[in-house]
Parts: structure tokens; C-alpha cells; sequence
């Protein structure tokens, strides 16, 4: 296994930058999440990485070689697509050997690996099986034993559980996650769910258009997210922003709305919103630091209910504030009801500011 | 009486419009080929009656064994025509593939400078009639010392196939993931490896397609055959038969039986593989 | 909500790097043509050089030995020759109803055909096979079969139609210069009527089941299903079809020269015949060029649009 460094790497088709000036460093035996929403560069990031497509400009390092000018074939990478590509004509066995074969190893050598990353894998009794004869589950194991037959650097995972049902796919997240703490493999992992990237990864790295916007471990994107698309891209359900505009009040800051409500802020908070470019600044909120109060309380927002959406434990509602909707959560017992007004009480420890302007979170 | 597939078509009315319409088509088909085979079951006296009888009141298999005969002349120049349309149609075949595959799938899959100017070439080739060409190149088969051989033949009819050829493969190759190569380069191939031995053995279906086109075009091609042959000794089998009637202009039975038994190949193979046929143009030519 | 772009607003893009020269992006690439090198060849060999040659001969006076070396050069003396001809526009004219009159009806012919065998039924697949059988003979088997079903003494039409009460004699369907052209054109849509059958049953395959059964559902007659809905998808196949059925009558050859040769006094000539008889019957190489130039000229603007309409969507496809 081996660390991999992308040092500004650019992808351009003409004018397109399709990834620009990456550079992150994934260290040996991590497991990174590439994420992003489809169009953010993460499969073309990847696709470099592995050098199925040539890069414009930077460099990729794999361990102490720079590749950035290797075939694929020499960069001793294994990678899982997302449909699994696995050759059709050839049987389970023929698709493990593949890879060895064209290495060149003896053939009792071959045999042996193949039957043990089968035994790893738990599919033994499919090796006679043709592709087709498989389910997705099966298919999606047979994808990883070719990669781990192997015994790669790095492994290259492009959105291998997107294909499956939804009860197989929280089954496959654990076995990959275990498969990368029995192997300490060296992972990097493709996804546009950011759930799957945060339960399953040591470090997230959050892309959009072609940007990588923040590089850091699940909770610390989750708790500081850098900007507004980090924050609106992680937790589910997603963090609400609300535009607003900060005013000083005597010493204090307040933001206001134009529905007229004003929304006093702490004095740390006070002097995030006025290092603002600009006097608009947005105000973020995950649902599980929202209060909801039926009556009027002190630093409370009014708000009018959307809809709510029971989940059994919890019940979710949309919230109406200041033309923005915000999510919010509430306990089973708590009754709400479509067009009712309530009033949101953000929490001043744990809210977050964005710069209206440049929409960076704001800090001090 | 409601199929599954009833909303591809109307109700009743329009059912019994294309069954009528089918059968109408299936007669104008089949008519001539019907005709065909009943006169080369008669005699030479019988076919020239009239009114014809419309079944041989003596149906003789004569014109037939006269054909097959290897011990009499017509026999011996019949199956000589029929031996040298094989080779010659075999051969294209085969030479259409070899060069066809690499072409399609370089097409399908290589952004190379010239690509489109030169994939429009190929495609324009099927525009030019073959007769604005017999001139240049009956004095281009002469340079090459090909004149009165096969091989002018093979190395023109290789080029009437392959635009077709090359674009039914790389509809095909164009269907195929393209991650599985991706998935073969990182495994350890290399582009060529990855293309051969995962690739190409996908497009089988593809590669008999073309290869039923390929034999077809090569088998029943006749003006450049016509120019380039003149020993009769080469002559295939569409040039054999405009010998044979152009030297017994009566014997209609006799020419019957030899266009008869010259479309059996052609027609034998193509039932036996028009799905593949279907199947390529289908996933290759018509998609979007 | 906010694109995250945002931030790097500031940011220009790095330096685009320079789009490589074409010598680079040709030496990058070098192993990409080693695939169509052998396809290019063959057809630089047997395309280039004869278009060549053609266009150079439309502009000479070769004599009838075909000797190239006392070729003169006359201009445009073939085009002229050609162009004031009275024959050329009887021959145009004749060579528009052939393939017109053989298009439309191979076409529609095709296309019912496509339409009866779209639904499943036990022998489908036999009925498409014997359909297509006329496609897959050859065309020198066809003429001489047609020939003879079109015999002025013995063939099996005219007797039939005598039989029935059409007509009081048998028809001399092919030495009459009123029925002849209209004789061969039969054949000609006989011959490839199944080619478009096939092609627009491969295209009706695009169709989706789902458009038509919401349709019926929405309570469109079979009618209004076929004109919005199956009709749309089927016009991109349906151009290529036509595309090639135009080309490939305007370049027939066969079923006139073998049933007829151009006859009776010229009234089954179409231009590709009529070239074959300048050149090759009458040696006259120069006229028989310039009318080979005319019609690459045709051919070219034809190929245009079937190229077009061939690879439409073709770049949107990957490839690295």
C-alpha cells in the first residue's frame, strides 16, 4: 500500500475546466471519499489518478513514483466501476485470473489467489459462473475479488455500491469498510451520496465544479464546513441557509429580515457577521440545533410549518423563515400542523454564518 | 384476443389490414421465385407453351444433374463458376473482418486528428456506382498485373464492403462499456491487449454480420466481374450465367435451375444468420 | 442555493495550457491510425486514385484505344458536349422517375411491412426471412428470372393477366417503350423493398412501449399513435433509408442492362447505363468521365446529408 499525492492537477476540454488545480494528499492506509454532485469532477479526478485519461497539468505520485505519465497497466492501481465491468464472456474464475495473467504469474500461483480472494469474498461456489448469471450483490463481490487478487497500491472504488438496492447497499458499506481496515488498504472512493462518504471514510474530500472545495475528516467537514456548498452538501437532511442582513445595535449585531423580525446574535457570533465583505450574511442551522416553540421566546424567529414528515422516532418539518426553508426536527409527541406559524430558536453556539458576498463561512 | 403488444398496432381493423397487406407482400415475394423453380422443372419443350402450365406435367430434375455433372461441359463450367464464387467470396470475407474491426473500433473509441474526414470517406464510398470506376481501375488492375486474376477482384470488392462493415462494427463497438477495457488497462493490459482479448470476442455477433454482408455483396457482384475476367476459366458465377444464356438464349429451364442453385448459398446463409443481421443493425445502426 | 464556485471567484483559471499542435497531437495518436491504416489504404488505392483519374479524363479527348498517352486536352469540350446534348435530358428524366418512382415505392412498401411484423406472432420471424430473400439474391439471378416471368410469348404475367380477363393478348411488357421503364422499376422495388423493411423495423425497435401504451392510455387512435409517437422516432432511420435508396437507384445498373440494355430505343437508359454504354460500348472515354464528374458532383451533396443524418450524435459519445 501507498500514500497518493495529486499536486495541482488540471483537466481541460477547450475553455471546460473539468477538474482544476486539485491537490490532495491521501496518506498509506486511508480511506478517502471523492464527493461531489454529478458534473463536480470527481469521476474525472479519479479517472486521472488511475491515468485512463491524460491530465493537461500537475502530477499525480503513487508511493515514490510519479505516474503521471504512466499507462494504467503501470501503475500497479486496481480499480471497481460503478457497473463492475466484468468481462461477460469470461467466468468468475477467468475474471479473477485476468489481472494475473497479464502479469504473467505461474499458473498454480494464479489458482491459489484466485481461490483465496474468492474465499475472502465468500464466493467460492460462483467461480463456474458466467457475469450475467449473477445478482448485483454477487456481481459487485466478484468487481472487488478482481481488484483484491491483486495485491495493488491503491485501490480505485468509482460509485461501486450505486447500482444496488438500497438494503444491499448499507450491507455493502460495512463489508468494504471492513475490507479496508483487514487490509489497511489505501482507498479512494468515488461517491455522490455524501452519507456513504461520511460513514465509510477517514478523510472526505468535497468537490464541485471541478473544485476541490474542502479536504478534512467527516466530522470536522460536518462540524465546520468551509462554505455554503459544503454546508447545503453534507448532513441529511441538509443544512438550511437563511439570507439575511446584520446590523449594529448599540454594542450588539442583529440580522434582520425584510419580513421586519430581528434576530439578536451573541457577541462572538456579532463580530463573526461584521467581517462580512459585505452586510448580508447568511445564516446557517442544522435541524438538530433548532428549537421549535409554538409561542413567541426571547431571540426566537417566526416561521410558518410546509410540511411535516413523521419518521417514527423523529418528525421532520420544513419551515418557512424569511422566504428560505428551514428543516427542523421535532419530537414524535410534538404535533404540527401545514400553514401553522412557529417560531425558531437558533442555538448561538452551534449556528454558523456565511459571507452573503463571497459565501465562506465566516470565523474569527 | 388482446395481445401484450396490442399498442404497438390498432384494433382488429388494423390487424386484418396488415395480415391482408402481409400476404399481398408474401406473394409479390415469393411469385418469382415460385416461377423460377417450377421452370426449371420442365423441359426445354414444356416452358415454351401457351398458355405455361402452370405446374410441369412431367417435372424433370434434367436441368439440374446437366448442371451438377462434372463429366459434361456445362456441368464443368457450372461448377468451376461456383468453385471460384466461393473463393473469391471467402476470401473478401475474411480480409473485410481483418481490416473492418480494427477500423471500427479505432472509429469508436480513438479521437485521432483526420478521424471524421476519414470515417465521412468510408461512408462515401457506398455514394460511387461501381461502373464510374471501371475504367480507372480496369487500368489500375492492369499496372498491378491482377488482370484475368482473382485478386482484382477480392481487393475491389473488399472496398464495397467495408464502409458498411466497418459502420455495423462500430455501432457495435460503441454499445460496448467502455469501462470494460478501462477496467482490462488497469488489470495490466495494454490498449491493443485490451481491445483484443476483451473487445473483440463481444462483438461476435457484429463480426458474423458483417461477415454475412461481406460474402453476400462478393457473391452476387457482377460488373466488375464482367470487366476484369475475360479467361472464362475465372469467371464467377453472376458472369458464368450471362455466358451460359447469352449462348443458349432458350434454354430457360436450364437458366432457372442455374440462378436457383446459385442463390441457395446466399439465401441458406443468410436465414440461418439473419438474426445476427437484424441484431446489428438494430444495435448498431439504429441507435440514438 | 449557492454553486461553492463562489469562492475561487477571484481565482483565474491557470494558463489554458496551449492545444497542442497538430505534429504532436498526429505523433501522440500515431498508434491510433496503425487500426484504420490497413482500411485507408485499401480504399486510398481503389477510391482516390480512380476519382482522380476520372476528373482528368472529363477534361481530355482520349482516343478509343484508350491510349493515355495521345490524350488531348479539350477543356470543357465533354461537359459542353454532354450538357447540349438532346439525349442527357431524356436520359435525366428517365433516370428521376427510376429512382423516385423505385423509392417512393420501396419505401412505403418497406415501411407496411415494418408495421404489420412489429407485433409478435408465430412465424415472424420466418415471414422476415423470406421477405428479405428478394434483397439477398443476386441481381443478375433477378433480372433473368424477371425476364422471364415478363417473356412477350411465354411468361407467366402476361398469360396470367389473359387468364384473368385483364387483357385480350399478353402484354410485351419490356419491348414497348410506353410499359418497359415502368417494368423494370417492379423489379427494382421487388428487389429492395426489404431492404427498407429491415431498416425501419430495426428503427421501430427505438420506439418506446411506454410512449405507446401512455398514448393509448390517453385514448390516441392507432392513427394519432402512429403519427406522434411511432412516426418521430422513426424519422432519423427513415432519412438514412431514403438517403440510401436514392443512391442506390440513381447508381443501378444491373436489372437495366441485363432485362434490357437501355432498350427499346432508349427508353429504360438511365444515367449509370448510359455512362457504361458511352465508355464502354462507344469509347468515347472523355464524355463518359464528364458525366462520371457530374454525378460524383450529385453524389457528393447526397452524401452530405447521409452522412449527416448517419452520424448525428456521434461525437457526444466518450473516448479518451
Amino acid at each position: 500500500m501507498a500514500q497518493v499525492v495529486l499536486k495541482d492537477v488540471v483537466k481541460n476540454y477547450g475553455p471546460v475546466y473539468a477538474v482544476n488545480r486539485v491537490s490532495l494528499t491521501v496518506e498509506d492506509g486511508e480511506f478517502v471519499a471523492l464527493v461531489g454532485p454529478s458534473g463536480c469532477g470527481k469521476t474525472t479526478t479519479l479517472n486521472l489518478v488511475a491515468g485512463l485519461i491524460s491530465m493537461s497539468g500537475g502530477a499525480v505520485t503513487i508511493g515514490d513514483r510519479d505516474v503521471t505519465n504512466l499507462d494504467p497497466k503501470d501503475r500497479d492501481i486496481a480499480m471497481v466501476f460503478q457497473n463492475y465491468a466484468l468481462y461477460p464472456q469470461k467466468s468468475v474464475y477467468k475474471n479473477l485470473a485476468f489481472p494475473l495473467q497479464m502479469r504473467k504469474l505461474p499458473k498454480e500461483e494464479i489458482d491459489k489467489k484466485v481461490r483465496d480472494a474468492a474465499k475472502t469474498l465468500d464466493i467460492t461456489h460462483l467461480l463456474e459462473r458466467k457475469p450475467r448469471e449473477l445478482s448485483g450483490g454477487q456481481q459487485q463481490r466478484v468487481a472487488l475479488g478482481r481488484a483484491l487478487v491483486r495485491e495493488p497500491r491503491v485501490f480505485l472504488m468509482d460509485e461501486p455500491l450505486s447500482n444496488l438496492d438500497a438494503k444491499l447497499r448499507v450491507q455493502m458499506r460495512s463489508e468494504i469498510k471492513r475490507f479496508h481496515q483487514d487490509l489497511g488498504a489505501t482507498i479512494i472512493y468515488v461517491t455522490h451520496d455524501q452519507l456513504e462518504a461520511v460513514t465509510m471514510s477517514d478523510k472526505m474530500a468535497v468537490m464541485n465544479g471541478g473544485f476541490l472545495q474542502q479536504y478534512d475528516s467527516p466530522a470536522n467537514v460536518f462540524a465546520n464546513p468551509i462554505n455554503m456548498f459544503v454546508a447545503s452538501f453534507v448532513g441529511s437532511p441538509a443544512m438550511s441557509l437563511v439570507p439575511l442582513t446584520a446590523v449594529s445595535k448599540g454594542t450588539q449585531v442583529v440580522l434582520t429580515s425584510p419580513e421586519g423580525w430581528e434576530m439578536p446574535l451573541s457577541d462572538a457570533n456579532g463580530r463573526k457577521a461584521l467581517s462580512a465583505t459585505s452586510n448580508k450574511v447568511v445564516l446557517g442551522g442544522r435541524h438538530s440545533t433548532i428549537k421549535v416553540h409554538k409561542v413567541q421566546v426571547p431571540g426566537a424567529v417566526p416561521g410558518k410549518v410546509y410540511t411535516v414528515e413523521p419518521t417514527g422516532d423523529v418528525t421532520f418539518a420544513q419551515v418557512f423563515v424569511s422566504g428560505a426553508t428551514v428543516n427542523v426536527s421535532v419530537p414524535p409527541g410534538f404535533a404540527l400542523r401545514p400553514d401553522e406559524p412557529v417560531f425558531l430558536e437558533f442555538d448561538q453556539d452551534r449556528m454558523h454564518l456565511f459571507d452573503g458576498e463571497t459565501e465562506m463561512a465566516l470565523r474569527l | 384476443m388482446s395481445s401484450i403488444t396490442e399498442y404497438r398496432s390498432g384494433g382488429m381493423g388494423w390487424r386484418w389490414a396488415g395480415r391482408i397487406f402481409l400476404v399481398f407482400l408474401l406473394g409479390f415475394t415469393i411469385m418469382p421465385m415460385a416461377w423460377m423453380l417450377i421452370t426449371s422443372l420442365k423441359t426445354g419443350f414444356a416452358a415454351m407453351q401457351y398458355p405455361p402450365q402452370w405446374w410441369p406435367t412431367e417435372p424433370t430434375l434434367d436441368n439440374y444433374w446437366r448442371l451438377l455433372d462434372p463429366s459434361g461441359s456445362v456441368g464443368q463450367d457450372f461448377l468451376r463458376y461456383f468453385w471460384n464464387s466461393m473463393w473469391v467470396s471467402v476470401v473478401t470475407t475474411v480480409l473485410a473482418v481483418a481490416v473492418a474491426v480494427p477500423a471500427a473500433y479505432a472509429f469508436s473509441r480513438f479521437r485521432f486528428p483526420g478521424r471524421t474526414f476519414l470515417f465521412f470517406a468510408v461512408l462515401l464510398r457506398n455514394m460511387f456506382p461501381a461502373v464510374v470506376f471501371l475504367v480507372p481501375l480496369f487500368i489500375l488492375m492492369r499496372v498491378l498485373g491482377l488482370v484475368n486474376t482473382h485478386g482484382s477482384l477480392i481487393l475491389t470488392y473488399l472496398t464495397f464492403g467495408l464502409p458498411l462493415a466497418i459502420w455495423l462494427l462500430k455501432g457495435f463497438y460503441d454499445n460496448i462499456p467502455i469501462q470494460l477495457e478501462q477496467a482490462a488497462r488497469i488489470d495490466g493490459a495494454t490498449r491493443f491487449q485490451a481491445f483484443f482479448l476483451i473487445v473483440m470476442p463481444l462483438s461476435t455477433p457484429g463480426i458474423i454480420a458483417t461477415s454475412i454482408y461481406s460474402f453476400i455483396g462478393a457473391w452476387n457482384e457482377y460488373i466488375y466481374a464482367y470487366t476484369f475476367l475475360t479467361r472464362h476459366d475465372q469467371m464467377t458465377l453472376p458472369v458464368g450465367i450471362q455466358r451460359f444464356f447469352s449462348e443458349n438464349a432458350t434454354d430457360w429451364p436450364g437458366l432457372m435451375a442455374a440462378t436457383f442453385l446459385m442463390s441457395i448459398p446466399v439465401v441458406v446463409l443468410f436465414l440461418v444468420l439473419q438474426r445476427y443481421f437484424v441484431r446489428a443493425l438494430t444495435e448498431g445502426a439504429v441507435k440514438h | 442555493m449557492s454553486t461553492g464556485q463562489a469562492i475561487f471567484r477571484d481565482v483565474p483559471d491557470p494558463p489554458a495550457p496551449k492545444r497542442p499542435s497538430l505534429g504532436s497531437r498526429l505523433v501522440k495518436s500515431r498508434t491510433d491510425y496503425l487500426y484504420v491504416a490497413p482500411a485507408i489504404l485499401v480504399m486510398l488505392v481503389v477510391i482516390a486514385y480512380p476519382i482522380y483519374y476520372t476528373i482528368e479524363l472529363s477534361f481530355f479527348n482520349t482516343p478509343a484505344s484508350l491510349a493515355l498517352s495521345e490524350k488531348q486536352f479539350n477543356g470543357l469540350d465533354n461537359y459542353v458536349t454532354i450538357l447540349t446534348s438532346s439525349i442527357f435530358w431524356k436520359v435525366t428524366w428517365q433516370t428521376i422517375i427510376w429512382t423516385v418512382v423505385s423509392t417512393l415505392f420501396a419505401f412505403l412498401l418497406g415501411l407496411g411491412a415494418a408495421l404489420a411484423l412489429h407485433r409478435e406472432f408465430a412465424g415472424r420471424a420466418l415471414l422476415r426471412g423470406l421477405l428479405l430473400i428478394p434483397w439477398v439474391v443476386s441481381a443478375v439471378a433477378a433480372s433473368y428470372v424477371w425476364k422471364w416471368l415478363y417473356h412477350s410469348d411465354f411468361g407467366a404475367i402476361g398469360a396470367l393477366m389473359v387468364q384473368l380477363g385483364v387483357t385480350d393478348q399478353p402484354i410485351n411488357f419490356l419491348d414497348n417503350t410506353t410499359t418497359s421503364l415502368y417494368s423494370l422499376i417492379v423489379v427494382n422495388v421487388w428487389k429492395e423493398f426489404s431492404f427498407a423493411m429491415i431498416m425501419l423495423m430495426a428503427g421501430l425497435q427505438t420506439v418506446p412501449d411506454t410512449l405507446l401504451r401512455a398514448a393509448q392510455v390517453d385514448g390516441a387512435s392507432p392513427w394519432q399513435r402512429f403519427w406522434h409517437v411511432t412516426w418521430p422516432h422513426l424519422s432519423s432511420v427513415s432519412t438514412v433509408t431514403v438517403l440510401l435508396l436514392v443512391v442506390q437507384n440513381f447508381n443501378s445498373f444491373i436489372i437495366p442492362f441485363i432485362m434490357t440494355g437501355g432498350g427499346p430505343v432508349g427508353s429504360t437508359q438511365i444515367w449509370i447505363t448510359h455512362i457504361y454504354e458511352l465508355a464502354f460500348l462507344r469509347q468515347r472515354w472523355g464524355v463518359g468521365a464528364a458525366y462520371a464528374v457530374l454525378l460524383f458532383i450529385i453524389m457528393m451533396t447526397l452524401g452530405y446529408f447521409y452522412v449527416r443524418a448517419l452520424t448525428r450524435g456521434d461525437d457526444q459519445r466518450a473516448g479518451a
